[in-house]
């Protein structure tokens, strides 16, 4: 693993983290590559979606969580005591398990960060438009911007929700499960989606879905126990891996 | 067998007969206050101040009056009540101090109403020098009507899914404005639901207003806040006990318990249509 990688936007070194006194994590150090889908996988409660939610502190809300270690982004620690989490949550965005939009219209849904973040709203349409066919989300919701963005379908809503962390121009995508609540088709066009936003974006995923890590990511991180235990190039992870455990687990022996 | 049988048909007769009884318990006391009182009723007794030593004429200052004191109870209580709630769940540090907190709300809530009026007395009306006010009045009821308000706003803003607020946070907005533009908006209707309770209150109540801004026999309309009103409840007390004349004035005791369990039913129902048109938009 090499540690400062020109290419690498995200470096973790001996990161640790504790939910009160467990351990959740141990010593993970790893970077992750710009442009590049890294997919986070393993069994539930290895630690993958803790360390995702590391990333954009997150879990800086949950009470009695400490992190030991360091997480530089672009060369600085986002936990280093002068750095203000909401200015991370903007650069790098997220993308939840289940589709969460707000109760508000789809218009709103897209205009609600930029407009309470930023001094500069005065081409709000033209950002709405942008981001939403980004998402590809555009031709479905172009007709009923106004209409609640409750009365979307699943995989319609999780495109918003992607359109509506693109809206903030973030450097990074942080992708919780987002494809586990959809149905196959959803499922597919998200995929799609993925692999055209990392033209642009450095995405990184957590999923339970093999095949899906197989098929999107460049790099695959492998944990197990908090541990990190493989991390390397996606097909080398799902040909010939490293470590024995990966394979067990790739091939479904476990887990 | 036939006696488990037994013991749930048993089971289910005693809780429809609770039910029951409520509601007969209810119906009954409307049906009997309607009944006495609709014969006093008229346009002129909601319009026009009472004459000849209250024994004649309307109630139109205590329906005023109560209007005026409740409004000003809710412009007192809901804020207060509204961010007090905000950080007791959102921003407080879930621990001792704020179990300590909570108990002591809740103990608010069990101080008798005249333990509010003798508060009420000796520090809006004396300390402050509010005198015997709408001011003094409806910062009183306000303070009796806090921790319903609280309690209420507690379990609405409890229960705004978290997805929100995480969502929200994730794209780099701040906590406060998280918890204005999306958490507080959806839980507006559930604050107003359980707000409810304690307005009614507000309007029903005696004891805090008796010592605090309610005037025995007043002609003259409220001209500022710092004017003392008739009221409702208070009127019906003093028809009841302290009238030149109880049993001329028996009608007309009657005819102020119905006009104020309209005016009470009248504020829920503004509190229910503001309700529902807030829920509006809410679908999750």
């Amino acid at each position: 693993m090499v540690d400062m990688d020109p290419n690498a936007i995200i470096n973790m070194h001996n990161v640790s983290f504790y939910y009160g006194q467990s351990r959740a994590l141990t010593d993970i150090t790893m970077s992750i590559k710009k442009k590049n889908v890294t997919a986070l996988i393993g069994p539930s409660g290895c630690g993958k979606s803790t360390l995702l939610r590391l990333l954009n502190r997150m879990n800086d809300l949950i009470d009695g969580t400490r992190v030991e270690g360091e997480i530089l982004f672009e060369g600085k620690n986002i936990y280093a005591s002068d750095i203000d989490p909401v200015e991370i949550r903007r650069k790098i965005g997220m993308v939840f398990q289940k589709p969460n939009p707000f109760p508000k219209t789809i218009y709103n849904n897209i205009a609600y960060g930029p407009k309470l973040t930023s001094t500069n709203n005065n081409d709000m349409d033209t950002l709405v438009e942008q981001s939403l066919k980004q998402a590809v989300l555009w031709d479905e919701v172009k007709d009923i911007l106004n209409k609640s963005a409750m009365n979307l379908s699943g995989g319609q809503q999780q495109r918003l929700c992607i359109a509506r962390a693109l809206a903030m121009k973030p450097d990074i995508l942080l992708m919780d499960e987002p494809t586990s609540a959809l149905d196959p088709i959803s499922t597919a066009k998200i995929e799609e989606l993925i692999e055209e936003l990392k033209k642009d974006y450095t995405i990184i995923i957590v999923t339970h879905n093999m095949q899906q890590a197989a098929r999107i990511s460049d790099e695959t991180a492998f944990f197990y126990l908090g541990n990190l235990v493989e991390y390397n190039k996606t097909e080398k992870i799902f040909t010939n891996p490293d470590v024995k455990h990966t394979e067990d687990y790739i091939t479904g022996r476990f887990g | 067998m036939k006696w488990r049988y037994f013991k749930q048909a048993l089971f289910f007769a005693i809780v429809r007969l609770s039910s029951l009884i409520i509601v007969l318990a209810l119906g009954g006391i409307l049906f009997y206050v309607i009944i006495n009182g609709i014969g006093v009723i008229s346009w002129d007794f909601i319009t026009k101040p009472p004459t000849d030593s209250m024994t004649k004429g309307g109630i139109m200052p205590a329906i005023l009056g109560t209007l005026y004191l409740t409004s000003g109870a809710i412009v007192v209580g809901l804020p207060l009540g509204i961010v007090s709630a905000i950080y007791l769940t959102e921003y407080a540090k879930q621990g001792r101090i704020i179990r300590i907190i909570k108990v002591g709300i809740n103990c608010l809530a069990g101080v008798p109403s005249v333990v509010f009026g003798l508060f009420g007395l000796g520090f809006f009306v004396v300390l402050m020098k509010f005198g015997s006010s709408i001011l003094a009045g409806s910062l009183t009821l306000g303070f009796l009507i806090l921790p319903t308000i609280i309690g209420a706003a507690e379990e609405a803003l409890k229960s705004v899914p978290q997805t929100f607020r995480e969502a929200s946070l994730s794209l780099g907005v701040s906590k406060w404005q998280t918890t204005f533009r999306i958490v507080l908006p959806n839980a507006m209707p559930g604050i107003l639901t359980g707000s409810i309770l304690g307005i009614g209150r507000a309007a029903g109540e005696t004891a805090p207003i008796m010592f605090t801004a309610a005037a025995f026999f007043t002609t003259k309309l409220p001209s500022s806040i710092f004017d003392e009103v008739m009221a409702l409840p208070y009127h019906i007390y003093v028809l009841a006990t302290a009238g030149t004349n109880i049993e001329a004035t028996r009608p007309i005791q009657y005819g102020t318990v119905l006009v104020l369990v309209a005016v009470v039913l009248g504020i829920d129902l503004l509190a229910i249509i503001i309700r529902g048109y807030m829920r509006k938009n809410k679908k999750w």
